[in-house]
């Protein structure tokens, strides 16, 4: 059953590059999509299946592959991947949806798309280490390819830098794996939460440490966050919601299934400097947001300062915090990709995404009023207000966290209020004010420009509607999201403990 | 960062003051001559002729029929108070009459000419006070309000004697307008300068009518505005709205909001340069915006050749009350210059040098407060395409 979620996109992308003639880049979005659809309902139907009372692995599935070197294929899905699997189902068709005019080689993007987002649901579903990073390389070389030839001007660059910094995090993680296999003398590579019972501790940080950096490189976390600006700000607008909607998830993703379930005897030692490690990424990502004169990166950097809350919520790692932390990995997905494709449509309609130059796009008649209201609502939703899925996700990781860290609590709250200054500054200079979209050389002359932007069609701006109508619904009924990922969440809170207890015996 | 295409700004040329004078004492029309400078202005004119119409026939009715009328709920209805009629208005589907009641208060605020003059003098006064003392020996609420309030009734008094003569400028502006959409149909007029000069004749020809005005309190008339204050219909009223709402205007919020205390506002009353020819045709089209207000009843009555030459332009239907505006812009320029030939101080032709020199200097003052008006819309390439 989970097989089909990797193999309709995968197979979706050779039909794509098997399509006999030369079938028109419309030709080819509409097989895409209809791939796409295809697998966004076959995870509803996972979903339908799925007990969300059982905090196991459920729908496994399991075939032995390489066994000499513990390679096995072995999937399955639980609280905290399906609600990932969801957002990469339905991300990967916004970017679909959202992706127009491409004229350069578009059967070999729309392929790219596909085997990207094949691999993401591999990542997440996958119960093998070695599997999983299989799945995690394998979305590496087609996002590099889809900056490196559909990006901006400065593409290479980005791609490059993209390329080598996610290539460190992966050979970090294949060493952390290697390793626990080297000091628990097995090759069993299989995804048994506490393996790292066997080991010493100091073996354990030292794994621990290895897969902290390479998933803080790809979440990603100060100061390994270098890539990420660059690479939002090349990257087209359906490869940017991708990125920040669901690859960034990889990252979190790993922390939590990864370091805090292999390692979290090791993780309750460096919690306390983690969730302050939390707090300098939020403060940083926020104060770096606010310096910024490019609206995508921006949107990058806020990225960076709210991918903190979750190692702040990991940290703490209580049953509300973890839960807190899905909500948020969820919450950013919507949202980011939300602000992705709106700052897309602005730089569509007017060439530029420079706070300098853009002013008064709300101007109801020559301006882009929807796509504004719409900003005005995601940015609302991305600093916490009540009322919209930022705010639950928020609201839970501080609530989980502050008895455990109070001071590094404080300081991401703090990293909140900085989300209203930066994005209340974007809206401010972009959206308010007399409409203009050049630099004012004359001001006198600038006052009398006539602006004549192109106006947003409907069809244009329905995948952002979509996602804002997600966003409030998940803010007024978090309680659906919250069951299906309630029992996972707890269980993962009580790993710590369950180690202490094997410890001391408690349990014998 | 990309280099932002051409085709989403334009920027049109803005003549120097120099060049303007140059103009004006030459004859030649600020607005350049084009066929779609044309369907433009006549037009839009034509929509303002009958929305003018419109606004006179309200303004002579408030003056005359709400009359110190303490609550006038009504006075928008033009005394038709079926329930037809308010529905009508409660449901906006009406002419938006705040906007004459914004230009009359402009006139009344800036008060220059002949006419603010005679709303200051002591006949006046004992115009008032005869009005006030018959007005109040029937009506107890302003028997008592004028005591405690003894200038109160005497500044309505003014605000109905200025509404009353916009109401009478309008009206003789809105057959002017309309008479020249009609002399355009025949081809009588053809080219912008036809226009100015069709504007000037209906201007000069009107120049010397009587502005008066009189009410009935308790049977008996009585005049606020009487024939012998010699008020008349150019220098009285239309030097003064021009004054007041083409150049002066108030700084009312819109998409620029000013700030008072940083001295973003002349002290100077008569340096104020808010009017309609200055205004910036992007407004935010919030509420209460009294340009905007003039564009959506426009828009109602906007002949059909304009309003598909819109349709081809830009966002056609969605912007369509910005093209409105520019296009309002263009023709009230051509008003402006048809006003400026109409009262040079001497014929333009004349070889005597005093004279001369007193077009010149006459010309010189019109263009240094043109010069930096929305001058933009003036030449060939202007927006709107």
């Amino acid at each position: 059953m989970l097989s089909l979620l990797l193999l309709i996109p995968f197979i979706g992308a050779l039909v794509l590059v098997l399509w006999p003639g030369q079938p028109t880049p419309g030709r080819l979005r509409t097989i895409t999509l209809a791939v796409l659809f295809l697998q966004l309902g076959w995870s509803l139907v996972v979903l339908s299946r799925f007990d969300p009372g059982n905090s196991a692995m459920q729908l496994q599935e399991s075939h032995q592959w390489v066994t000499n070197i513990g390679l096995d294929y072995k999937l399955g899905v639980d609280g905290l991947s399906l609600p990932l699997v969801l957002i990469n189902g339905a991300l990967t068709l916004v970017s679909a949806i959202c992706t127009r005019d491409i004229s350069q080689r578009p059967r070999i993007y729309f392929a790219l798309l596909l085997v990207i987002s094949g691999a993401v649901n591999g990542a997440f579903l996958a119960e093998n280490l070695l599997l999983f990073f299989l799945f995690y390389e394998l979305e590496l070389i087609p996002l590099w390819l889809l900056i490196g030839i559909w990006g901006g001007a400065n593409r290479s660059y980005a791609a490059t830098k993209f390329l080598i910094f996610t290539a460190v995090s992966g050979m970090l993680i294949l060493g952390a794996f290697l390793g626990l296999s080297l000091f628990t003398g097995s090759v069993d590579f299989s995804l048994t939460p506490i393996t790292s019972e066997r080991l010493e501790l100091g073996s354990q940080l030292v794994l621990l440490g290895a897969l902290l950096v390479g998933f803080g490189i790809k979440v990603p976390l100060f100061p390994f966050h270098n890539w990420l600006p660059d690479a939002h700000t090349q990257a087209s607008t359906p490869v940017s919601v991708l990125l920040a909607g669901v690859l960034l998830k990889l990252g979190t993703y790993g922390m939590l299934r990864f370091c805090l379930g292999l390692f979290p005897e090791a993780w309750a030692v460096l919690a306390p400097g983690l969730a302050i490690w939390a707090a300098v990424s939020v403060l940083f990502g926020s104060l770096a947001a606010i310096a910024q004169k490019d609206m995508k990166r921006m949107v990058a950097y806020s990225s960076v300062g709210h991918m903190g809350y979750i190692l702040l919520a990991a940290a703490a790692a209580t049953p509300v915090a973890i839960l807190g932390s899905m909500f948020q990995m969820v919450s950013h997905g919507l949202i980011s990709a939300l602000l992705f494709l709106l700052v897309g449509i602005v730089y569509r309609k007017t060439g530029t995404r420079d706070l300098t130059v853009l002013h008064g796009l709300l101007n109801p008649e020559r301006g882009l009023p929807f796509t504004g209201s719409l900003m005005i609502l995601g940015v609302m939703a991305s600093a916490g207000m009540p009322g919209m899925s930022g705010f639950i996700s928020e609201f839970m990781v501080f609530r989980g966290s502050i008895v455990a860290y109070p001071l590094a609590t404080l300081l991401g709250m703090v990293g909140s209020g900085l989300t209203a200054v930066y994005f209340l500054l974007l809206v401010n200079r972009a959206f308010f004010g007399r409409l203009a979209i050049t630099p004012a050389t004359d001001p006198v002359a600038h006052q009398r420009l006539d602006v004549r932007l192109a106006e947003v069609a409907p069809r244009e701006t329905i995948p952002a509607v979509a996602l804002a109508i997600t966003v409030v619904a998940i803010g007024l009924l978090p309680a659906g999201l919250g069951r299906l990922s309630e029992t996972t969440s707890t269980a993962i809170a009580q790993l710590p403990a369950l180690v202490s207890a094997l410890q001391s015996g408690g349990l014998g | 960062m990309p280099i932002i295409p051409a085709e989403l700004v334009h920027s049109g040329g803005m003549p120097s003051a120099a060049e303007l004078e140059a103009k004006l004492l030459g004859s030649e029309t600020l607005l350049a001559n084009t066929p779609d400078h044309l369907i433009e202005v006549v037009d839009v004119l034509k929509s303002y002729g009958e929305v003018l119409d419109a606004y006179s026939t309200n303004l002579i009715f408030q003056a005359e029929r709400q009359f110190l009328l303490p609550f006038p709920l009504f006075k928008y209805l033009d005394g038709d108070n079926s329930p037809a009629r308010v529905w009508r208005h409660l449901n906006h589907d009406r002419i938006n009459f705040e906007y004459a009641e914004y230009c009359m208060k402009a006139m009344l605020w800036h008060g220059t000419g002949g006419l603010d003059a005679y709303l200051d003098s002591e006949p006046f006064a004992a115009n008032c006070a005869a009005i006030i003392a018959k007005k109040t020996r029937r009506d107890p609420l302003l028997a008592l309000l004028h005591p405690l309030f003894p200038g109160f009734l005497t500044e309505l008094i003014r605000t109905a004697a200025t509404t009353h003569a916009l109401g009478q400028f309008w009206r003789v502006m809105s057959d002017l307008f309309l008479d020249l959409a009609r002399a355009e149909a025949d081809g009588r007029v053809d080219s912008i300068d036809a226009v100015v000069e069709f504007i000037k004749d209906g201007l000069v020809a009107a120049a010397a009518d009587p502005i008066t005005y009189g009410v009935e309190v308790a049977g008996e008339h009585l005049w606020v505005l009487p024939p012998e204050a010699g008020l008349t219909f150019l220098v009285d009223v239309a030097v003064p709205y021009v004054e007041a709402v083409f150049l002066r205007g108030m700084p009312f919020l819109g998409t620029v909001s000013f700030n008072a205390q940083a001295h973003q506002i002349s002290p100077d009353q008569a340096q104020f340069a808010y009017g309609a020819l200055f205004a910036d045709p992007l407004p935010s089209m919030g509420s209460g915006i009294p340009p905007s207000l003039l564009m959506q009843d426009m828009y109602r009555h906007l002949p059909q050749r304009l309003h598909s030459w819109y349709h081809q332009r830009t966002r056609g239907e969605g912007d369509v009350r910005v093209k409105i505006c520019m296009s309002f812009q263009k023709s009230m320029f051509c008003v402006t210059n048809a006003a400026i030939r109409g009262t040079f101080p001497h014929p333009l032709g004349s070889t005597d040098p005093q004279a001369r020199s007193a077009n010149r200097a006459y010309a010189a003052a019109w263009a240094s407060r043109l010069g930096v008006a929305r001058t933009d819309c003036l030449d060939a390439q202007a927006p709107v395409a």
